[in-house]
């Protein structure tokens, strides 16, 4: 028997998956990986206990599944988060460690560059928004701010770059990778040389661009003996999490649109042009060199109504978030549609698509003398929707889509499903378990193996849940809020920035 | 409680308590200048107040200590009143010998029954939180109470049941210090502190005991949440944090394979050895050879 091996280099998480050849999850195992935090804007991970978690729960998948069932791995198939940056020397080793795309250090360099006319002309090309979350302006950073390292820097790698290096000697970053950086010319496929130039680097100094379907190269011979790997064990390159969420969940081409609703969350939808926003509201990344993943991430997703649950959560049972977040789900769903009219701004983190403001904070608006503590608690959790719906709006401007799926976990919960239906006023899909990413290296794997002829007919595989439809009276009462909602998300801009200002001194 | 005083230099009463350097209740009704003076304390010491309000610096740090708080002392920490005034108003202490050896760990002596691992897990607690009073601590005070009343009475066993009650003043403010940490809610955050702690004394034996204590969980609980949170065991954590470290190290050319292993926690360097190479494949110093060789 043969199988599928899939990586997801997450964020918090390193993720592996045993697929059979058919897309059968025959096992799954996870090691968490911190992120530190030294400075309140610095988001960082260690490149070595990343490497070290991945060969561990590899081997332990191997050990405990694999090898035992006697299944030969024919492929094994990466996929990280996006935006990620390690510095490396000239013997390939880091220079500290990696920045993920959760670091805000390089806000000075990306509020510049935004309102500059090269900045316009880099989102062009490269269809990344300028945001300190890419590493265009985070490598800019390092160039202002740390002059000695950046002198020593040989390459600079992302993650998933550097976990490849350390398997198989060489030096590759994949097309969705390349194509969050804000270094790549999407259109043309190749280093854009103003995107360089404002970084102050040479492609020299980025690793080999290839796309998705590539081999990484020969698993080095001591790896193949500690995990017992044949010789012909291929290592794909594969995509980005974003781009493989999109592509696992059935994604292909228009019409359909794919939320993610994790700690942070995205709206994205799939197409064979890039999305150009004169406001530079959307990302635009590439799977392969015709298909392009479009959309708007928020900082403000589950993490959220993990933050409400832990404030006012019952914690019957100590450290039982998951727990106490299905209680307080139960207890919102006594509370009618809209809170009442009371309405949650979620912008606790500040905020990415579409008011693309850092400086936005939470608000409750019209609290009123009869709104209860259930109120509040359905209020964060519409205001999330609110937010998403509002990506998914201005989505609308550019590319339509008919129904919608959703994936992370609360994409199995069926009050919130309907509320997404509700909101959108769409079909979206119910489903039972939320393994998008790693479903979606497996089509990649199984698709350059020739299982199928193409993406196309791969992604026609994939079978998700039924749609729940939408309750048009919740939809009409979603809409009179969402007004006020989106009114008061631009509207307070001012006081955002003078309370920020406030918090940060 | 009646005032008393006895100190290890002239009271009988604690004569088989060398490690107790004094032991004392003040019912104090009018303020006294020059009554309450700062000191360094070399043992530790602790403060319970029984009525009034107090207005006591910790490091030159002001705290209000209200009926039920403790101040707890730790050595070498000044302490007392800014002004030397001692305040209206009733508190008892107590003042226990303890060395910190070279890690600064607190070592209390052998009169303690607790096991190493969780002497070493309250030592941990205590240093975490530093010097500082404890809110509504009111074990302390009946635990006081009970001390003086075996002192003075000295009933059949009452040696064995003094010193039961100092350990027990250790474990009620260790426990009160971890679930005021540990409010239950936020295991990310809880397991980022565990990991701090633990990377910061790697080379350490650490025990589950010892990390489920210092989160404020029994093993098995602790056991779980680490396993369903991180996908480790709390031992298969420790060491991946340990190899992950081990890479760090074997890049630099001037530290010897046997300093790392100690370094991070390993007993021998047999012992890093076979651990890293059923990991990576490699013995360490083929991984140093291929990783210092410039590409």
């Amino acid at each position: 028997m043969e199988c599928i091996i899939t990586i997801e280099l997450g964020t918090n998480a390193v993720r592996v998956y045993a697929f059979d050849l058919n897309g059968n999850i025959l096992g799954s195992l996870k090691g968490y990986c911190p992120t530190f935090h030294s400075e309140p804007d610095h988001s960082e991970q260690d490149p070595d206990q990343i490497f070290i978690t991945m060969l561990y729960v590899l081997k332990n998948l191997l050990n405990d599944l694999v090898h035992p069932k006697k299944y030969k791995v024919l492929s094994i198939c990466f996929s990280a988060s996006m935006h990620s940056v390690l510095a490396v020397d000239k013997s390939g080793n880091p220079m500290g460690n990696a920045i993920t795309w959760a670091d805000n250090r390089a806000n000075k360099e990306a509020a510049e560059l935004k309102n500059s006319s090269l900045g316009k002309k880099i989102y062009k090309t490269t269809g990344t928004p300028l945001h300190p979350m890419s590493p265009l302006t985070k490598i800019a950073w390092i160039k202002n701010n740390e002059k000695e390292k950046f002198k020593q820097v040989s390459k600079f790698l992302s993650l998933k770059g550097y976990i490849l290096q350390q398997l198989t000697g060489e030096y590759m970053i994949d097309y969705s990778i390349a194509s969050a950086t804000g270094l790549l010319n999407i259109h043309k496929i190749q280093w854009e040389p103003e995107a360089l130039k404002f970084a102050g680097i040479t492609s020299a100094m980025l690793p080999d661009l290839v796309p998705v379907f590539t081999s990484a190269g020969k698993l080095n011979k001591a790896y193949q003996t500690s995990l017992g790997l044949s010789v012909d064990t291929k290592l794909l390159v594969g995509s980005s999490d974003g781009c493989m969420a999109v592509l696992g969940d059935g994604i292909n081409g228009e019409g359909m649109a794919n939320i993610t609703v994790e700690d942070s969350g995205a709206v994205r939808v799939m197409g064979d042009k890039v999305l150009q926003d004169d406001k530079q509201r959307f990302f635009n990344y590439l799977l392969t060199e015709n298909r392009y993943v479009s959309g708007g991430p928020t900082n403000n997703g589950g993490i959220i109504f993990e933050w409400f649950t832990r404030q006012f959560g019952d914690f019957k049972n100590p450290f039982d978030i998951e727990d106490s977040m299905l209680e307080l789900i139960n207890e919102a769903s006594g509370i009618s549609a809209g809170s009442d009219g009371l309405i949650f701004l979620p912008y606790l983190l500040g905020e990415r698509a579409p008011i693309w403001n850092a400086n936005a904070r939470g608000v409750y608006f019209g609290i009123n003398i009869k709104h209860t503590k259930a109120h509040f608690l359905r209020a964060v959790i519409e205001g999330i929707l609110y937010e998403i719906y509002s990506i998914g709006k201005t989505l609308q401007e550019h590319r339509a889509f008919k129904n919608l799926s959703i994936n992370g976990s609360f994409g199995t919960l069926p009050f919130f499903v309907q509320m997404v239906a509700d909101i959108y006023n769409k079909p979206v899909r119910l489903r039972q378990n939320y393994h998008s990413v790693s479903y979606g290296s497996y089509l990649i794997s199984a698709t350059e193996m020739g299982i199928y002829n193409s993406l196309d007919e791969a992604v026609k595989t994939v079978v998700l849940g039924d749609f729940v439809t939408p309750e048009k009276n919740n939809h009409r009462t979603y809409l009179k809020y969402y007004k006020i909602f989106e009114t008061l998300s631009t509207k307070l801009a001012d006081e955002f920035a003078d309370i920020a200002a406030l918090q940060q001194s | 409680m009646k005032q008393f005083l006895l100190c290890q230099k002239n009271a009988l009463e604690l004569r088989l308590f060398p490690h107790i350097t004094e032991i004392g209740v003040v019912k104090n009704s009018a303020i006294r200048l020059n009554g309450f003076l700062n000191i360094v304390a070399d043992g530790l010491k602790i403060y319970y107040v029984q009525e009034g309000k107090f207005e006591w610096t910790i490091n030159r740090q002001p705290f209000i200590l209200y009926p039920g708080d403790a101040a707890i002392i730790l050595p070498g920490t000044e302490f007392g009143n800014e002004n030397n005034v001692l305040e209206i108003g009733s508190f008892s202490w107590i003042h226990i010998q303890v060395k910190a050896n070279e890690k600064g760990q607190l070592l209390k002596g052998s009169w303690s029954c607790l096991t190493d691992g969780e002497s070493h897990a309250i030592s941990k607690i205590l240093q975490v939180n530093g010097s500082t009073v404890l809110q509504k601590f009111t074990e302390a005070g009946n635990i006081f109470k009970s001390i003086q009343s075996e002192l003075f009475n000295q009933h059949i066993g009452y040696q064995a049941r003094v010193n039961h009650l100092l350990d027990e003043i250790f474990i009620h403010m260790a426990r009160q210090f971890s679930r005021i940490s540990n409010p239950g809610r936020d295991f990310p955050s809880t397991f980022m502190k565990l990991e701090y702690e633990l990377r910061r004394d790697l080379s350490h034996q650490w025990t589950v005991e010892e990390m489920a204590t210092l989160v404020g969980l029994g093993t098995t609980l602790f056991n779980d949440k680490v396993k369903s949170y991180s996908g480790f065991s709390p031992v298969s954590y420790l060491i991946n944090i340990r190899i992950s470290e081990a890479i760090k190290l074997l890049k630099k050319p001037d530290i010897s394979l046997t300093d790392i292993a100690l370094n991070i926690g390993f007993y021998s360097s047999q012992h890093f050895s076979t651990t890293f190479k059923k990991l990576t494949g490699y013995t360490p110093s083929q991984f140093r050879k291929n990783h210092l060789r410039t590409k």
